[in-house]
């Protein structure tokens, strides 16, 4: 293990070498069956459409086993030179006909409006899912290939649904309508003809076994090849900066070749099914043809019942060799239906609770929580800490300290391992999580603004609110100038990378959306930390009346933000090593000194 | 998009041989079949007594046959296969490349949603239409004129029935496919709209969560769900139409075969028996006609694909490459001329002339929106100016080939975006190749040595998606480290400490001035702290260069930045002294 790792370290290789191997370990085909029967149980609540569909399609098979009838009827009329009875026959078969097209056109009206409202709700359960799961859950699983599994591998399903379902069901009315002739006419032979059946079900087995494996690692490989797109284009202003166009195009030619070369192997299987069946099929008439002779010599059946007998056997192959298929797309849109199932079996948040936090003052405190993102590298130890409500706390500390963690665990994006936070003397976990955060209005660190106008990015934390409450918002935050001058002021459209705005001004639109939110509790987490100061001291002065009566955690470095707090807490290691006011803790001289005097020591010193 | 398919014009040939091979052997099967139930097991031709050997021997035979074309089939599919996925993987793999050589503007025109759509999803749809195109269309298409080559042949008039027929059925494949090119660009039209949804969403997790508005985006997705859904909806319908008048057609041809095979008969031109074979053929036809709709419906949909992924593949990078690769006299000199800049209409930054040395330290301070980000930008040339000169070298920066000019600029970006790997590749993003004493070297400037290597796996700690297992100020220190280990003429630092505490930030400079005394050093900072010890200070104010000096005298002579001294100090400043 360590002579592998001095050899990574030597040799360079791109970002995401090593996740698919990881990748690869996790996801393994499962039973097929199973998923199969999940994605079935789609179809449970359009039981009323499906039996149409069903009755639709018997019809089309009925018409056409009856229409060979006809034309031999209107062969042997002509055989036999009665042409007066020709019209009547030919009227006969273009009425039959009419009825099978007509009857096909709603298989086909069917089958689609059945299929696409089955991806709807399959793709809504899907993001109602994904939109409830743990942010641990987000933020440890490339987003690249959540998005993936939301359109390959759903469109893949849906594409197969809508194509093969007529063809399938078609199939098995053929087959059974076939074995129960000819059973009727011999047992003997028909159960010879299970030969071809059983012959046919463990090839089937056989490849659709490999098929599976193939299919979902094409899919797999497809989300992770989703999710290098997905990170090389969000992250492309350091891919250009760096130069690394060249090398973040050879990573990707890597997946892309690595996709190919399993799409290809995946599809030479799929496609060889037909031609297998073929073989088998001709090999199962071959038996019954031999078989048929022998019985006939011995005097067992007559010739009529064999020749009869062997209509249907080449009858037999048509629909087998379908459905041999079919079933090799149905592996692919299973290998599908894996990868999305994977997700919705994941566990949501917990969001019960029964307190609510109308009358909540907004008292926060932390009692001896300790909590860790992965186990065995605790991040807040013993973490005690209490805010009174109107209060306005900072916290300070180096990076990595657990300032941020603090805040993720106070709106419990994150769960405490022990210990407890409590809301005005109730358990966090006790009160309804939508409360909990329609309560508490924070500005993260990276901020992300919404591909919408100005006012809806605004109004996004509280859509009714007014115009004029949004301006004020805007004003306080002082974003409002600035909106102003902007193009389309607020309805102008923020691109998606943000490019017309700086990443200074997202803060500010953010801190805005955050004041609109009208909160009990506020938390800026670094939040003005490309604000130059003036703009912050002008927020912070018009913050002054708006969060009298609010609880507020700042989080800053700059000591200048967090000066005039009630309490400052600062943090080191994950515990608390000092805390008190400004005043007090300059007077310590200890680490908040130590700070404070390295930001100002151009002048103290 | 035809020259991709010519590399792969041997498989694109192949495939379609084998597939004949194939269909030959479909062709000749019935006859075995037709020998082994006449002469063997009913021995038509021996008084009604069957001949196993017959049927063995020709069973055999058959099955031999069949066996052939089989692997003829299995050949078609993997040379059909091989063909269709190579030529997908080239254009998606140009594709790519194309992509990371836009503007920033380029890439947020087609929207990082689309892009990723046309990557992956539409190529497929390309694939499928190749493979489509070379195998089912071949075959049907075999089919087809095999059919009517033998109805033909069987009786003249039979000809007439498929002369009337084909313009009718060609008409309506015409029409459907005119009718549906459009739509299927609106499919994937929308699924890109699905797509950015879902992109906002899984980045924008925590600010969603954050404002509980799980059913507000649960209803946007909702809309773009369904707007993909009707769509899809609205293709198939149409081609819910098309397969039922097709077969109302050959339908209509098969009765009137079969009728004027009767007056051919009555008028002893030919035997019952060709009348049945020609039934056989049409509906052989018809069947092959059949397959053909879900065939136009893969082509329609390849075709709208095919024609996004042009609009990528045929996108120009605005920005770009100059001429110049050669060797410059000058070293981490930058010099920005008259230079106005804008990213619309309005000016962001308005007549900026400005010289930085070789190894001198700039910072740049200013309000929100003076244009620091920007400014900073137009030396790796991110953008191009609106009107002046940004020279780096000596060189305008419009006159160097890209690479050229980007090795030479290290920038560590406002936003330290980190990749789904290792600290360690992470770091190596800034130098291809660097040993892992450089990487530790760079580490230890960026004083993010400690934390890196009191974390349980060190270097090889895996960074999670958008780099969410690291603080921010432990994100910015990798980003640096990332900056430094690049090893560039001039470094930009825009805004990239504001997440550390201030004394890591000194310890940083210190370092960095300590160990990289000859780089050129342009520090983009809100904290007077972050910039007191720099060379010069340039104040920029709404896009103008206010002032420009040292600490000292920016703190005497310049208002701004005794506003900002003012703002950073505040209160506490007196118990300090």
């Amino acid at each position: 293990m360590a002579q592998n790792n001095s050899a990574q370290m030597n040799s360079y290789r791109l970002p995401g070498a090593r996740i698919k191997r990881q990748r690869g370990e996790i996801e393994k085909p499962e039973n097929g069956g199973k998923t199969l029967l999940r994605l079935l149980k789609y179809f449970g609540d359009e039981k009323l459409i499906f039996a149409g569909f069903f009755a639709a399609v018997f019809v089309v098979v009925v018409c056409s086993v009856v229409v060979p009838r006809f034309q031999s009827i209107a062969i042997d009329a002509i055989a036999a030179r009665e042409f007066g009875d020709l019209p009547g026959i030919l009227l006969c078969m273009l009425g039959i006909y009419a009825v099978s097209c007509i009857c096909t056109f709603f298989q086909n009206i069917l089958s689609a409006g059945l299929s696409q409202r089955i991806v709807l709700k399959m793709r809504t359960e899907l993001f109602d899912k994904i939109i409830n799961l743990p942010i641990r859950y987000i933020d440890n699983h490339p987003h690249g290939d959540i998005m993936s599994r939301m359109t390959n591998d759903v469109e893949n399903i849906s594409q197969i649904i809508s194509q093969s379902m007529g063809p399938m069901v078609s199939g098995v009315l053929m087959i059974i309508g076939t074995v129960i002739m000819m059973m009727s006419l011999s047992p003997r032979l028909a159960v010879l003809s299970c030969l071809t059946v059983i012959l046919t079900i463990s090839i089937t087995k056989l490849l659709s076994k490999l098929m599976r494996k193939f299919y979902l690692k094409r899919q797999q490989l497809l989300g992770e090849l989703n999710a290098e797109v997905e990170e090389m284009i969000t992250g492309y202003k350091t891919v250009t900066a760096y130069n690394h166009k060249e090398l973040a195009a050879e990573k990707f030619a890597e997946t892309s070749d690595d996709l190919t070369s399993t799409g290809i192997l995946a599809e030479i299987i799929g496609s060889s099914m037909g031609p297998c069946m073929n073989v088998i099929n001709n090999t199962g008439f071959v038996i019954i043809a031999a078989f048929g002779g022998y019985f006939a010599i011995k005097g067992y059946i007559s010739i009529g019942v064999i020749s009869a007998f062997i209509v249907y056997a080449k009858q037999f192959g048509r629909p087998v060799d379908e459905l041999a298929q079919i079933y090799g797309q149905i592996q692919s849109a299973v290998a599908g239906a894996e990868r999305v199932f994977e997700i919705m079996d994941e566990v949501c948040e917990d969001k019960s609770g029964s307190h609510n936090m109308d009358g909540a003052k907004g008292v926060i405190e932390f009692k001896n929580v300790n909590f860790s993102y992965y186990e065995g590298k605790p991040v807040l130890k013993n973490f005690s800490l209490k805010v009174n409500a109107g209060q306005k706390v900072a916290l300070v500390g180096a990076t990595g300290s657990g300032k941020t963690t603090v805040v993720n665990l106070l709106m419990r994006f994150y769960d405490i391992d022990s210990g407890k936070i409590l809301i005005d003397g109730v358990n966090i976990k006790d009160i309804e999580l939508d409360e909990l955060r329609k309560n508490t209005a924070i500005v993260l660190q990276d901020t992300s603004l919404f591909c919408d106008t100005v006012r809806n990015n605004l109004k996004y934390s509280n859509p009714d609110a007014t115009d004029e409450e949004m301006i004020r918002a805007a004003k306080i935050s002082n974003c409002h100038n600035m909106i102003e001058n902007m193009p389309q002021g607020y309805d102008t459209v923020i691109s998606r990378s943000g490019q017309n705005i700086s990443q200074g001004q997202c803060q500010l639109l953010s801190i805005g959306r955050a004041f609109l939110a009208n909160p009990k509790i506020l938390i800026l987490d670094e939040a003005t930390s490309s604000v130059d100061t003036r703009t912050e001291k002008n927020i912070q002065d018009a913050m002054v009346s708006i969060m009298k009566d609010r609880t507020s955690l700042i989080i800053a470095h700059r000591l200048s933000t967090i000066q005039d707090a009630d309490i400052i807490v600062v943090l080191h290691n994950g515990r608390i090593s000092e805390m008190g006011n400004h005043r007090e803790l300059l007077a310590k001289k200890q680490r908040y000194y130590e700070l404070y005097m390295t930001q100002f020591s151009g002048r103290a010193t | 998009m035809i020259k991709y398919l010519k590399k792969y014009y041997i498989f694109c040939i192949l495939a379609p041989l084998f597939m004949f091979g194939e269909v030959y052997m479909d062709l000749l099967q019935p006859r075995f079949m037709k020998t082994i139930v006449d002469e063997g097991v009913l021995g038509l031709s021996n008084n009604g007594v069957g001949d196993l050997n017959i049927v063995i021997f020709v069973g055999i035979k058959m099955i031999l046959f069949v066996i052939l074309g089989g692997l003829c089939g299995i050949l078609a599919g993997v040379f059909a296969n091989l063909c269709s996925q190579n030529f997908g993987n080239d254009i998606r793999k140009d594709c790519f490349k194309n992509t990371l050589a836009f503007s920033f503007e380029q890439t947020d025109k087609f929207s990082t949603g689309s892009i990723i759509t046309r990557i992956t999803n539409d190529i497929t749809q390309l694939q499928n239409l190749v493979a489509q195109c070379i195998r089912g269309f071949v075959r049907t298409g075999l089919i087809i004129i095999g059919g009517t080559v033998c109805l033909i042949s069987l009786d003249l008039s039979f000809g007439t029935v498929i002369i009337c027929a084909l313009p009718v059925i060609l008409g309506c494949v015409i029409f459907f496919i005119t009718k549906s090119a459009p739509i299927f660009g609106i499919l994937q039209k929308k699924l890109d709209d699905l797509n950015g949804v879902m992109q906002e969403n899984i980045s924008g997790a925590r600010v969603v969560k954050a404002y509980v508005k799980e059913e507000h985006e649960l209803g946007r997705f909702s809309q773009a769900n369904k707007g993909l859904v009707d769509t899809q909806l609205r293709v198939l319908t149409l081609f819910a139409y098309m397969s039922p008048i097709m077969n109302i057609f050959l339908n209509m041809a098969i009765v009137a075969v079969i009728y004027l095979g009767g007056i051919s008969v009555k008028g002893g031109n030919i035997t019952p028996g060709a009348v049945m074979a020609a039934v056989t053929y049409i509906t052989q036809i018809l069947n092959a006609v059949m397959r053909m709709n879900m065939i136009f419906q893969t082509v329609s949909r390849g075709m709208a694909s095919a024609k996004r992924l042009n609009e990528i593949l045929d996108t120009e990078p605005s920005i770009a490459d100059g001429g110049f690769d050669g060797e410059t006299t000058l070293r981490g000199v930058v010099e920005f001329k008259n230079v106005s800049f804008g990213y619309g209409r309005s000016m962001i930054l308005k007549n900026i002339d400005l010289t930085v040395n070789k190894g001198e330290t700039l910072a740049i301070l200013g309000a929100t929106g003076s244009g620091k980000t920007s400014l900073a930008s137009l030396i790796p040339r991110f953008y191009d100016v609106s009107s002046g000169q940004v020279l780096v070298d000596g060189v305008d920066v419009k006159d160097y080939k890209l690479s050229k000019l980007r090795d030479k600029v290290s920038v560590v970006l406002q936003k330290s975006e980190l990749f789904n790997t290792t600290i360690e590749e992470n770091i190596l993003w800034g130098k291809n190749g660097a040993s892992h004493d450089e990487v530790e070297a760079a580490a230890e400037t960026a004083q993010a040595k400690e934390f890196i290597e009191s974390s349980a796996e060190g270097y090889n700690s895996f960074v999670a998606e958008k780099g969410m297992s690291l603080s921010g100020g432990q994100r910015q220190r990798i980003a640096i480290s990332r900056g430094i280990i690049k090893d560039a003429e001039i470094l930009i630092l825009d805004d990239s400490t504001s997440a550390l505490d201030l004394r890591t930030e000194a310890a940083f400079y210190k370092s960095l001035n300590e160990r990289h005394p000859d780089i050129t050093k342009i520090i983009i900072a809100q904290r007077i702290a972050s910039v007191k010890d720099a060379d010069r200070i340039v104040i920029l104010d709404e896009g103008r260069i206010n002032a420009c000096g040292t600490h000292e005298s920016l703190l005497e002579t310049n208002e701004i930045y005794q506003d900002i001294y003012n703002s950073q100090l505040k209160g506490g400043v007196g118990e300090v002294e």
